[in-house]
């Protein structure tokens, strides 16, 4: 049995001592978190999908009949609200003090969360919250929850808290995130190298590059393109001169970087959806959110009654066969059980009721 | 004369050393018994390393003789672990098979052999595996998978267990004649292999040996060699000294580089030996089956992937770190901050995939499946991947 995963391991450390890859592309961010604009538009609508006919099985269960004249939210309202409220992270931020990077991180978390969930089962207010209690802890910037719950009005710090699992757990425990802002400061930094460089005109490029990559925040850019691409491009939409010249100071063996290329639909991405979002059509969406929310997660509803029954069944079963095992084994003489394959079957068992 | 006088006692010390010793070791019977011929068995190790048991206290449970009576006294052991002296064995059983004295059971004369361990529960547990390892000598190889060997090893455990202990001894032998006839040929087969490979071993360490030896040869001719060519060089120098005129320093010193390139030419021609070992290593390597162990290696990044890219300066005009670098006190610098990492961070986050273009349509998506399993709330609406 260990023959071929040792072979594979070894095939695994060749190739990466052969070829080692850069930091960049060792990341998390590029192995998870990338995709192209028409992967993203197709996660969505499956993931959308998915929920609405999990919700209509769910009021059919309630009440037959009830879904027919429920408007479901599209792929591209749900998408509208959380940008609504990633726009409010830069406020809360702003209340709280916190830096560019919690922002920044916080964002990251809250568009992530939202290609693996949708709206509909969890209320882009509430995930926003926690996604930013959870950023704070990961950049090292850390608050005490009654304190970051005292200051937000109609919020418990239970309601934080509740929801910080999943929110990990759909990140995939991805914490860390390579912010474009960052690249930026690199790119300030650097542009000083260059010859001929007056600092009042690029400081002012600076201030407006910053404005630009946080208006990037609002888009998909950081799921299709690295952080220093983006951050090339907002320096490049506020002083285009600057911005080429270093890129062809940074590869100084090919005339044309293909990078340029990248970057007129990186600005193009920006300039179209980097405002935040018309905030009457938002309410109106939100409105019919209230209608067409997960009978199963709101509190009260028989929806949800049913599967706490259900869930509290399931959890009582499994206490029970537990102690049943564990009466047999103790009846056997042996604490630790008896033969192997009562144990496999066992887990096989525990599997199963995980899984469904 | 001090000194002298302890050194002749010293002598005489010695030299009365071995002979008390001899005197003791009379006392004792070391004088091996006539009959090992028959009692072959026991000690089953070609080197001799092991040894056959024997005590001072040695009693003979059946007639009750001791080392005291009899200092030729042995005792050897019966098939149902019993010991006895070989009178005793002479006495009861040269007239064929007879029961045991102490347990009744029928016993022959050539069942008995040599005890090799203090602890007659280790004799008779290392016999029974001995005899087991005879006939269960499956491999990892003739099995499909890992679950059903370990079955399998369980299952000898089982019967080693059980014969050790006497439990359910019959069926035991039953379920061993049952192997035994199932798997005859995969049996005999397993134990050439074994043999073969004993051999191999074998053979290898007689070659190491002969190497070895050759190698000693070598080492002495070229010793004696050098020792003669320096005794020659010694003369020639003397010889030229005496006829030429020339100067006698730059003499020496040509006599001196020569040796010196002769004994350069010895060194590297002598090298050739420690190859031909490590060949030898390398390929009892390759013959054994143990599992190289991969080193784990957590961090396959290269952390200097992008250091051509970029240039640090002493410093920049930055009005973001101003505030930390003005601060004379270094508070805000507490716990080793410094602001070059802080700009070589994001100089290494400027340049980094810069070049990587964005994830086109017609290749299959390069992103890995996602890192979440399916535990935990299971009502997450998941992303179809």
């Amino acid at each position: 049995m260990t023959a071929p995963s040792v072979q594979d391991a070894q095939q695994a450390s060749s190739s990466s001592s052969s070829t080692p890859q850069s930091l960049y592309e060792g990341s998390t961010q590029f192995r998870h978190w990338r995709f192209s604009p028409e992967q993203l538009a197709q996660m969505r609508s499956t993931l959308n999908q998915g929920a609405v006919s999990a919700i209509r099985d769910a009021f059919e269960a309630d009440s037959p009949g009830s879904s027919a004249n429920v408007s479901f939210l599209t792929a591209e309202e749900e998408h509208l609200l959380v940008k609504l409220y990633v726009g409010k992270i830069a406020q809360l931020c702003g209340h709280f003090r916190f830096p560019e990077e919690v922002e920044a991180t916080a964002v990251s978390y809250m568009k992530r969360f939202y290609l693996k969930n949708t709206v509909m089962d969890w209320h882009p207010k509430n995930v926003m919250l926690t996604a930013l209690f959870l950023a704070t802890k990961t950049t090292n910037h850390p608050i005490s929850l009654e304190s970051y719950a005292s200051q937000i009005p109609r919020t418990a710090p239970s309601d934080v808290l509740d929801l910080e699992f999943l929110v990990a757990q759909s990140l995939g425990f991805d914490f860390a995130v390579w912010h474009s802002h960052r690249a930026l400061w690199g790119i300030w930094l650097d542009v000083q190298t260059l010859p001929d460089i007056s600092i009042e005109e690029l400081s002012r490029a600076y201030e407006t590059a910053l404005g630009h990559v946080r208006a990037a925040r609002l888009t998909d850019a950081e799921f299709i393109y690295t952080p220093s691409q983006i951050a090339l491009a907002c320096f490049s939409l506020a002083s285009p001169t600057l911005a080429s010249a270093w890129a062809r100071a940074k590869f100084p063996s090919t005339p044309h970087p293909p990078v340029l290329d990248v970057l007129e639909p990186i600005k193009a991405l920006i300039l179209r959806d980097g405002s935040p979002p018309n905030v009457e059509a938002v309410r109106e969406v939100d409105r019919r959110l209230r209608l067409c929310k997960n009978p199963e997660k709101i509190p009260g509803t028989n929806a949800y009654n049913k599967k706490q029954q259900e869930l509290e069944r399931k959890a009582d079963e499994k206490r029970r066969r537990k102690a049943e095992a564990a009466r047999i084994a103790m009846e056997e003489g042996d604490p630790f059980g008896s033969v192997l394959a009562k144990k496999a079957v066992a887990a096989d068992m525990d599997d199963d009721d995980d899984d469904d | 004369m001090a000194q002298r006088n302890s050194w002749l006692r010293g002598t005489i010390i010695r030299k009365s050393g071995p002979s008390t010793s001899t005197s003791t070791r009379t006392s004792t019977p070391q004088v091996q018994s006539t009959s090992t011929t028959i009692y072959g068995g026991g000690v089953k190790d070609p080197s001799g390393r092991t040894t056959e048991y024997f005590s001072m206290d040695d009693e003979c449970p059946v007639c009750k003789s001791d080392r005291y009576l009899n200092p030729k006294l042995r005792l050897l052991v019966s098939a149902c672990y019993h010991k006895m002296c070989e009178s005793c064995i002479d006495r009861l059983f040269t007239l064929g098979p007879a029961p045991c004295p102490i347990c009744g059971k029928i016993l022959r004369k050539l069942a008995f052999t040599p005890q090799t361990f203090e602890d007659l529960g280790v004799e008779k547990e290392v016999a029974v595996r001995r005899r087991i390892a005879k006939e269960f000598n499956k491999r990892r190889e003739d099995f499909p998978d890992l679950r059903s060997y370990n079955d399998y090893l369980e299952m000898v455990e089982d019967i080693t267990f059980n014969l050790i202990n006497d439990i359910d001894v019959p069926e035991t032998e039953e379920r061993i004649a049952q192997y035994r006839r199932e798997n005859a040929a995969l049996i005999e087969m397993n134990a050439k292999r074994e043999e073969e490979y004993a051999r191999y071993l074998q053979e290898q360490e007689e070659m190491e040996r002969q190497e070895r030896e050759l190698r000693a040869q070598e080492l002495r001719r070229l010793e004696e060699e050098e020792r003669q060519e320096r005794e020659k060089g010694k003369q020639a120098i003397i010889d030229k000294l005496e006829t030429s005129d020339k100067d006698a320093a730059r003499l020496v010193a040509k006599s001196r580089l020569e040796a010196q390139r002769r004994a350069s030419a010895r060194a590297s021609s002598s090298s050739g030996f420690s190859n031909f070992q490590t060949s030898l290593l390398r390929s009892r390597a390759a013959q054994s089956t143990v599992i190289p162990d991969v080193p784990h290696v957590p961090l396959q990044d290269n952390w200097y992937t992008y250091d051509d890219m970029f240039k640090m300066r002493s410093t920049y005009h930055d009005p973001v770190s101003d505030a930390v670098r003005r601060d004379r006190d270094g508070i805000m610098r507490a716990g080793g901050y410094l602001v070059e990492q802080a700009w070589e961070r994001a100089l290494r986050f400027a340049v980094a995939g810069l070049e990587i273009m964005p994830v086109s349509e017609n290749p299959p998506p390069a992103q890995e499946p996602m890192a979440i399993d399916n535990e935990g709330p299971a009502d997450v609406t998941m992303a179809v991947a």
